[in-house]
């Protein structure tokens, strides 16, 4: 380079980073700022966009919940041959306890079944049958596969029924499965749309500003520089709408929370349909922030190489 | 050292058009020199290729010692940084104020904040235009457009400025002005070479003068020649 005198200095290297950084922040709030209407409408699209899935993950979170509800009723209700009294029962529970299949084993005895029907308004009927005909049971709970147990307690002498609705428990977990899975694709599908939104969003952005690209490319600007701005706007677009994402997700949950409620409750249960915890929904602002600059580098990325100037 | 040099430069478009054939010469430092030719003859062929908006595709041509032709991807916008430019259509940032237009060349060169606000503010105070320094381009007449487009050119303290009919679109009262303005450059070490299609205009300035004609140099006037030729 031919030699210049110059008074100047240029700034250390991490200074001059930090001020191309901040320049590229302010240019890409002004782009904001100028544009409110448009921002406006990138980020509601963006923001449905990204609620779709996100939904679609609460109720795949409230499933597995409910699922895990159905998990833990699944035990094995054994019932003891008449002549067997409560201290064998008691025994053949210690026996069981001790097997690597079984989680646990609680004994109902016979006075507590009794008691049980009492409490269900049956006293009069059992009253009316004389000494009390209920057997002790055994209530199992599997540790592995609770048809093979089911299988393996029927053979026990004591035994005298063995109750396990396997078919419907399997059914119930087969459509939880597809249902999980076909979720997760949604959300693959709908997540990809969010970032070939924000692409979309940039990519005019960059049209409308092709001008101003060859300017600075012109005057010296690097790809860095130059991208730079896009990616703050896309990180600004994702993170705005990840925040609108959880406005309509929260305004879903309080609109479904009490009549769900209600429906549960009708039927005996405590369900309760959950929300975006805080923790989530700063992975939430976090994934969509980062989802908004991932799609604004991949466009200007491609659109700076097609637009390197060869001359405008 | 010479500022710029040109070595036997021949430049062939895809297509087989020859904009420039065999040109060769040199601007010493300080200098500022004018290329004229009627439309077609290559002068902006010629101003891209010393901004490395072309490459040549016979010859060399030399930025002090560095030959443009081995500067390569990410070298190419540190060559820029080097060379200043003014278009004939201002080419300026139309959202940012005059001052952001003319501190761009020095925030890409990484300069300090206040060195860039120092610089901006004196090419300003210099070119007449302080008073306007938050103005839009939109509120600025022609005249002053290019004022900026200069200050702009200028503020890096560049070795060699380059300008593309700079003149055009202003009235003979303007483009006075802008060559005064140019012709004050080499003083302060910076060689200007300004393409224009204007003879009396280069005729006045009294100036070397490279003519160029269907892309080869037909005549390199000396300033003390102009007024036979």
């Amino acid at each position: 380079m031919p030699e210049r005198n110059t008074t100047a200095r240029p700034a250390s290297r991490i200074v001059t980073w930090f001020d191309h950084h901040l320049y590229s922040f302010v240019a890409s709030l002004g782009r904001i700022a100028r544009r409110p209407w448009a921002t406006a409408l990138t980020v509601g699209v963006m923001a449905v966009a990204l609620a779709l899935p996100l939904g679609l993950w609460l109720v795949l979170n409230n499933v597995a919940r409910f699922s895990g509800d159905v998990q833990r009723s699944r035990e094995i209700s054994v019932f003891l041959k008449p002549e067997i009294d409560v201290a064998r029962a008691q025994g053949l529970a210690t026996t069981l306890r001790a097997r690597a299949d079984i989680g646990a084993v609680d004994v109902r005895t016979p006075a507590q079944g009794l008691a049980q029907l009492r409490a269900q308004g049956l006293g009069t009927a059992i009253d009316a049958v004389g000494d009390n005909p209920l057997p002790s049971v055994l209530v199992v709970t599997p540790r592995g596969d609770e048809t093979l147990l089911a299988t393996s307690l029927e053979h026990l002498p004591e035994a005298d029924l063995v109750q396990h609705d396997a078919l419907w428990r399997q059914r119930l977990d087969q459509w939880l499965r597809f249902g999980t899975r076909v979720a997760l694709v949604l959300a693959t599908l709908l997540g990809l749309g969010a970032l070939l939104v924000v692409g979309n969003t940039v990519r005019l952005d960059i049209q409308a500003r092709r001008e101003e690209i060859g300017v600075l490319q012109h005057l010296g600007a690097s790809d860095g520089f130059i991208r730079r701005p896009f990616l703050y706007l896309g990180a600004w677009y994702g993170l705005a709408a990840g925040a609108l994402a959880l406005g309509l997700l929260t305004a879903a949950w309080w609109a479904l929370q009490a009549p769900l409620a209600e429906l549960a409750a009708s039927y005996g249960s405590r369900f309760m349909l959950v929300g975006v915890d805080p923790v989530q929904a700063a992975w939430v602002l976090g994934g969509a922030t980062v989802l908004g600059w991932l799609g604004a580098g991949i466009v200007t990325g491609h659109t700076l190489r097609q637009t390197r100037p060869t001359e405008a | 050292m010479s500022v710029l040099r040109f070595d036997n430069v021949s430049k062939q478009y895809p297509g087989g058009h020859v904009a420039l054939a065999d040109v060769s010469f040199e601007v010493q430092p300080g200098e500022m020199l004018f290329v004229t030719g009627h439309s077609g003859a290559g002068k902006s062929t010629l101003l891209k290729l010393i901004h490395l908006a072309e490459r040549p595709s016979r010859g060399a041509v030399l930025f002090g010692e560095r030959n443009l032709h081995k500067v390569r991807g990410r070298r190419v916008p540190l060559h820029r940084r080097e060379v200043g430019v003014v278009f004939q259509d201002h080419r300026l940032l139309h959202d940012r104020s005059v001052y952001e237009n003319v501190a761009l060349p020095l925030i890409l060169r990484g300069l300090r904040r206040g060195d860039i606000g120092k610089r901006v503010r004196s090419v300003l105070e210099r070119l007449g235009l302080a008073a306007r320094e938050r103005a839009l381009p939109s509120q600025l007449s022609a005249g002053e457009q290019q004022r900026v487009g200069i200050a702009r050119a200028m503020v890096a303290e560049p070795a060699l400025l380059v300008a593309d009919e700079p003149t055009g679109n202003l009235d003979p009262t303007l483009s006075a002005e802008i060559m005064a303005l140019f012709a004050a450059l080499p003083e302060r070490g910076t060689s200007v070479l300004v393409a224009s299609h204007d003879l009396n205009l280069v005729k006045r300035m009294k100036k070397r003068v490279l003519v160029l004609d269907h892309g080869q140099l037909a005549d390199d006037i000396a300033p003390e020649d102009l007024a036979d030729a």
